[in-house]
C-alpha cells in the first residue's frame, strides 16, 4: 500500500537528491525501452499487430457485459467457480472467505496488481494468514515493506546492494555478497520451500478468454506456475476488462505483451488455465472496483484497453527521472496518471501533471491508449476540482490569461528577453521556477513568432 | 441485487461505441526460410539450447551424454507413465523429459499439453526441462500456433520458451528464478 498523501513534484526532489542512483534508474529503464524497439522493429507488422489490438480491445469494451457473461459460462461448464466483486473490499471478502473455507495458512501469490489495488495483503494478514509474494521483485518489495515501484520490475528503484543487505537480514545469505546471480538463487531456494508448503496460490490474471472460459498467466519466473501446480487450491484475481472474444486473438496479444515489456519475443512461461488441476479448485474473482464507471467516462474509457506491459512507464522521460515511489496511485507512469485520477481526482490529482506532453508513451503503446491526451484532460480536472497546490494554479491562470491576450504575451515576452540576461544571477537562479543547480537558458533575440515571420517573408510559399 | 447483475447492468450502461471484430488473418505475419534456424538462435538467449536428433541417436543417450551425472530422470515420452501421489513428489526431479506438440520460431515456444499427465508441478519443479518436439511442427508465429493448439491436460497447457529467469535485481539477467535452469529442445 502507498502512504496516503503523496506529491509528485516533491516526492521526485527527494528522489533526485541522490545524483547517481536516479542516473542509474533512468539509464536502466531507458535500456528496456531500447529492447523493445528492438523486437518492435524485427517484426515488420508491428504497426498492423498494434491496430488489431487497439481493435478487438475496443470491440470488447463495447460488448464487455456480454462477453463477460459468455465467459462465466464457459468457465462454469468447465468447473470452474466464478466470483463477482462491486469493489475492492468484497474482492478481499470474497477472497478470505475461500481460503478461510480451505484452513489456508499460507498463500502464495504471484503479480498481481490488481491485489496491490485492493490492499488484499494487509486484509489477510489483519486475518492471520501468511501472505508469500513469490516474483522476485515483489518478494523484495514485500520484505522491505513498500509499494512496488513498477508494474512489471517492482523493484527497479533498488541498487543489488540494497538487496544483499535485505537478503543477509531476512534470508541469511553472506554479508556484502551482491552477485545478482547468487542472491536470486538464495531466493529461490527460499522461495521453493514456501511453495511447497503452501496451502493456496493465488495469481493474477493476463487475458481471460470469453469463448474457451480460460485464462492467460503469463511469467518469466515460474512463480505463477508453481504457486498452482503444488497447492489444491488455486484462486485468479481478474479486473473486468481482461476480457478477450477469442482465443485466437492471443495470437495477437502474446506477440505484443512480452515485446513490449521487457524487449523478448514472449515470456517464458505463457500458461493457459481452463479447469481445476485433478484434486484440486479454480476459482475467479471478476474484480469492477471503479471500472464500470470509467467506461461510460467518454473521455477516459480507453485507458480500459491496458495489458500492463509498462511500456509507457519505461518511456516517460518523467517516470524515468522520478520514480514510481513518487506517484501517489499504486499503478505509476502514464497510464497510472489518467488511472489514478480516473478514481480520484482529489488524491491523485499532481499525477496528471508528471508530464512534459512529449506523447511517447502514446507512441510506444502495444494497445494504442491515447495516453498523453488524456494527462492533458485529467489536468483540467484537477484544475476544475481545485486541487492544485496556490503557486501551480496562479501560473497556469497567467498562462491562461497571457494565451488570451497574444498582444501582451508578445510584449511580455520581448520584457524578458530584454531584461532576464541582465539580473544578477541570485534572482534568476532561486525564482519559484528554479531549483538550486538549474540555469535559465540564455535569452534568444528574437521570439519563435518574429522568427517565423522573417522567414515567411524571405521565402514566401 | 447480486453485485454481479448490478456490475453487468453498469456496463451495459456505460457501453461505448466499437468497431466490429477486426479479421486478425488479413494481415500477413512474419515467416521465416528456416524455422529450426530461427528457433535455435533464439532459444540461445533465452537459456536454451535446441538439437536436432541426428540418426540413430535415442533422447536418452542424448540427454545421459549432455548431462552423464545427472540425477533423477522422469521420461514423460515413455509408455508406462510414472504417476506419484502428490504434484509434490517431483521435487527432486533433476531432468524431465516431456513431449512438446507443437514448436514456434518466432519466439522459441513449445506447446506442452499431456493428456496422461496428473500433476503438471513436473514441468516447474525440475532443475533441467527437455522438451521433445517432432521435427515437423513447428510453426512461423503465435497466431499460426493457436491454430493448432489443444487443451489436452485437464484443460491446462502452456507455451514454454527457454529457462525460467528474472532481472528484478539491477536488470541482471539471471538463469533460474523459480522453474528449470536448464532448457534443451530436441527435435526428433
Ligand atoms: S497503457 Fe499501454 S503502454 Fe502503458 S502499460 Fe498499458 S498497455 Fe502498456
Amino acid at each position: 500500500m502507498k502512504p496516503a498523501h503523496i506529491h509528485h513534484p516533491e516526492a521526485a526532489a527527494a528522489f533526485l537528491q541522490d545524483r547517481e542512483q536516479a542516473r542509474w534508474h533512468d539509464s536502466a529503464i531507458w535500456w528496456v525501452r531500447q529492447k523493445r524497439d528492438t523486437q518492435a522493429s524485427q517484426l515488420p507488422e508491428w504497426e498492423a499487430l498494434r491496430t488489431l489490438a487497439r481493435e478487438i480491445k475496443a470491440h470488447t469494451l463495447s460488448r464487455l457485459d456480454e462477453y463477460l457473461v459468455a465467459f462465466q459460462e464457459n468457465a462454469e461448464k468447465n468447473g470452474v467457480v466464478v466470483h463477482w466483486a462491486a469493489d475492492a473490499d468484497e474482492h478481499n471478502r470474497i477472497v478470505h472467505g475461500l481460503l478461510a473455507a480451505a484452513g489456508v495458512q499460507k498463500l502464495v501469490k504471484s503479480k498481481s496488481m490488481l491485489t496491490e489495488e485492493c490492499g488484499l495483503n494487509p486484509y489477510l494478514e489483519q486475518h492471520g494468514i501468511e501472505v508469500i509474494d513469490t516474483d522476485l521483485g515483489e518478494r523484495i518489495v514485500q520484505l522491505r515493506q513498500e509499494p512496488p515501484s513498477h508494474i512489471v520490475m517492482p523493484a527497479i528503484h533498488l541498487k543489488k546492494e540494497q538487496i544483499s543487505e535485505l537478503f543477509h537480514r531476512e534470508l541469511g545469505t553472506e554479508a556484502g555478497n551482491n552477485d545478482p546471480t547468487y542472491l536470486t538463487h538464495a531466493a529461490r531456494a527460499n522461495l521453493r520451500q514456501h511453495f511447497l508448503t503452501a496451502d493456496a496460490g493465488l495469481t493474477g490474471v493476463n487475458f481471460a478468454i470469453a469463448e474457451t472460459g480460460g485464462i492467460v498467466v503469463c511469467t518469466n519466473e515460474g512463480n505463477a506456475d508453481l504457486g498452482t501446480a503444488l497447492p489444491p487450491l488455486h484462486i485468479a484475481s481478474m479486473g473486468l476488462e481482461k476480457i478477450i472474444p477469442r482465443l485466437e486473438h492471443l495470437g495477437v496479444f502474446t506477440r505484443l505483451l512480452a515485446r513490449s515489456a521487457i524487449g523478448s519475443p514472449i515470456t517464458t512461461y505463457t500458461s493457459h488455465f481452463h479447469r481445476p488441476r485433478p484434486g484440486g479448485q479454480l476459482h475467479i474473482v471478476i474484480v469492477d472496483n471503479g471500472r464500470s464507471q470509467i467506461l461510460g467516462d467518454a473521455d477516459f474509457y480507453q485507458s480500459l484497453r491496458c495489458i500492463r506491459c509498462g511500456a509507457c512507464m519505461n518511456t516517460c522521460p518523467v517516470y524515468r527521472r522520478s520514480t514510481g515511489h513518487s506517484y501517489s496511485y499504486i499503478i505509476p507512469g502514464p497510464i497510472g496518471s489518467t488511472l489514478g485520477p480516473s478514481r480520484d481526482i482529489d488524491q491523485h490529482g499532481s499525477m496528471a501533471f508528471a508530464c512534459t506532453t512529449c506523447g511517447s508513451c502514446s507512441n510506444v503503446c502495444p494497445v494504442k491508449i491515447n495516453l498523453h491526451e488524456q494527462l492533458v484532460l485529467q489536468r483540467r480536472r484537477a484544475f476544475e476540482a481545485g486541487t492544485l497546490k496556490p503557486v501551480k494554479k496562479m501560473g497556469l491562470l497567467a498562462m491562461r490569461f497571457a494565451i488570451r491576450h497574444p498582444a501582451l504575451m508578445d510584449a511580455g515576452g520581448k520584457v524578458m528577453r530584454k531584461v532576464v540576461p541582465v539580473l544578477p544571477a541570485a534572482l534568476t537562479a532561486d525564482s519559484a521556477w528554479s531549483r538550486a543547480g538549474r540555469a535559465l537558458p540564455d535569452m534568444p533575440s528574437k521570439s519563435f513568432k518574429e522568427l517565423w515571420r522573417e522567414r515567411q517573408q524571405e521565402n514566401p510559399s | 441485487m447480486t453485485s454481479r447483475d448490478a456490475i453487468l447492468a453498469r456496463l451495459r450502461q456505460n457501453r461505448p461505441q466499437g468497431p466490429t471484430l477486426p479479421d486478425i488473418h488479413a494481415v500477413p505475419f512474419l515467416g521465416f526460410e528456416d524455422r529450426f534456424a530461427a528457433f535455435a538462435g533464439l532459444i540461445r538467449n533465452l537459456g536454451g539450447e535446441a538439437v536436432q536428433l541426428a540418426e540413430g541417436e535415442s533422447v536418452l543417450d542424448h540427454v545421459r551424454a549432455r548431462w552423464p551425472d545427472h540425477g533423477r530422470l522422469v521420461d514423460l515420452t515413455s509408455a508406462n507413465l510414472p504417476q506419484p501421489v502428490r504434484p509434490h513428489d517431483w521435487n527432486d526431479v533433476d531432468v524431465a523429459v516431456v513431449p512438446g506438440e507443437l514448436a514456434v520460431a518466432e519466439s522459441a515456444a513449445v506447446w506442452v499439453s499431456h493428456p496422461d499427465n496428473t500433476f503438471r508441478s513436473l514441468y516447474f519443479l525440475t532443475q533441467k526441462l527437455v522438451l521433445v518436439v517432432p521435427r515437423a511442427a513447428i510453426v512461423d508465429n503465435m497466431r499460426d500456433a493457436y491454430a493448432r493448439i489443444r487443451f489436452r491436460e485437464h484443460g491446462f497447457g502452456a507455451f514454454i520458451s527457454g529457462s525460467s529467469r528474472t532481472a528484478d535485481i539491477e536488470q541482471s539477467l539471471v538463469m533460474g528464478a523459480h522453474g528449470a535452469m536448464a532448457a534443451l529442445v530436441i527435435f526428433v
